[in-house]
């Protein structure tokens, strides 16, 4: 005996229309399918071929999941859209400056020791700056979790996770060639190993920080879904 | 077999028409399209409730839930009078259509 209501349920998790419409739309759907299943038990198919048959009259829970979210809502887009990107991406953006500036105030302090001059100009601010590339992976992980939770698809789930350094991709790519070209200051001083190595401390490295901990609890929480729904 | 841009603009059309006879719940209605229409017209469920929820916003149709003999609750769909008006001019839409690209494609009636 298929559960039909739960299945459905499942797999519309996080349908972002009324409550009350929700449950009609879930009944309702699982109706159809509980219908479509007896008649194919009716035509003589085993039960495991007549649910996955019946299952097969929808292709893409998503794509079923959106089509119902714009026909019972108007404001739904601007909703979802919130509910999928925006809402984990300040989220992420808020956890990790509040990480950063908690670190700063009440972890480890900046080494101050015998460094060869000229090496390692970052070393002394390491312990702050590794302390946070620690814990971004869980931030990330936080994102992805809270825009899939909301029915994100890949783009919105991973645009969320590395928003952070969106802010920081800006100033690289649109900042700092402005400054070198206003500024002669910056210009005269600005060299080739320090911009890489800016970018590789403010972007690539925290990207890949908060990507750690996304692709995993992206993917882990998609296998759940389907796990879940295949034992409904 | 029918493309998928056709079968969308068509879609209404079929909806409107099969409720003319009566009132069916979602899963009826798809059965009987498909059948009346040998198979040409089939809808998945990711077009035939966004669809039949999309007409009853436009009170083309309306939806009330009822309990079956069985006991099992249903959602059923009828015309409403707005439906029913739409359906004419609908139904001229295309039968105006078909018959430009019949003229259009010189295919013959036999």
């Amino acid at each position: 005996m298929h559960d039909w209501r739960l299945l459905v349920q499942q797999r519309l998790a996080g349908l972002l229309i009324e409550d009350g419409e929700a449950t009609q739309v879930v009944e309702e759907l699982a109706g159809h399918l509980e219908e479509s299943y007896q008649s194919l038990l009716r035509d003589g198919l085993s039960e495991e071929i007549a649910a996955r048959r019946a299952l097969e009259r929808v292709n893409d829970w998503q794509d079923l999941k959106r089509k119902l979210e714009s026909s019972r809502n108007k404001e739904t887009i601007v909703n979802k859209r919130v509910a999928q990107f925006w809402f984990p991406a300040f989220v992420t953006l808020a956890l990790s400056m509040v990480l950063l500036a908690v670190i700063q105030i009440f972890g480890p302090s900046p080494w101050i020791g015998p460094m060869p001059a000229g090496r390692l100009r970052m070393a002394p601010v390491l312990p702050v700056y590794v302390s946070w590339l620690i814990f971004l992976p869980f931030i990330g992980a936080l994102a992805a979790y809270l825009s899939r939770r909301a029915g994100g698809r890949t783009l919105a789930v991973f645009s969320s996770v590395v928003f952070p350094v969106f802010p920081y991709v800006a100033f690289f790519v649109i900042g700092l060639p402005l400054a070198l070209i206003l500024d002669d200051h910056v210009a005269r001083n600005l060299t080739l190993p320090m911009f890489f190595m800016g970018l590789c401390a403010w972007v690539i490295f925290p990207a890949a920080a908060l990507l750690a901990g996304g692709v995993p609890a992206h993917y882990f929480s998609g296998r759940l879904d389907a796990r879940t729904t295949s034992d409904g | 077999m029918i493309g998928t841009g056709i079968k969308k603009g068509t879609a209404e059309l079929a909806i409107l028409s099969v409720l003319q006879d009566g009132p069916l719940h979602g899963y009826e209605l798809s059965r009987r399209i498909e059948a009346q229409t040998k198979g040409s017209l089939s809808f998945s469920l990711a077009a035939l409730y966004p669809m039949l929820y999309r007409m009853e916003q436009r009170r083309w149709i309306r939806g009330t839930w009822e309990t079956s003999s069985n006991g099992r609750r249903r959602r059923c769909y009828r015309l409403t009078p707005q439906g029913k008006k739409k359906l004419q001019p609908l139904r001229a839409e295309w039968l105006e259509l078909f018959s430009a690209l019949r003229r259009l494609t010189k295919v013959s009636n036999a």
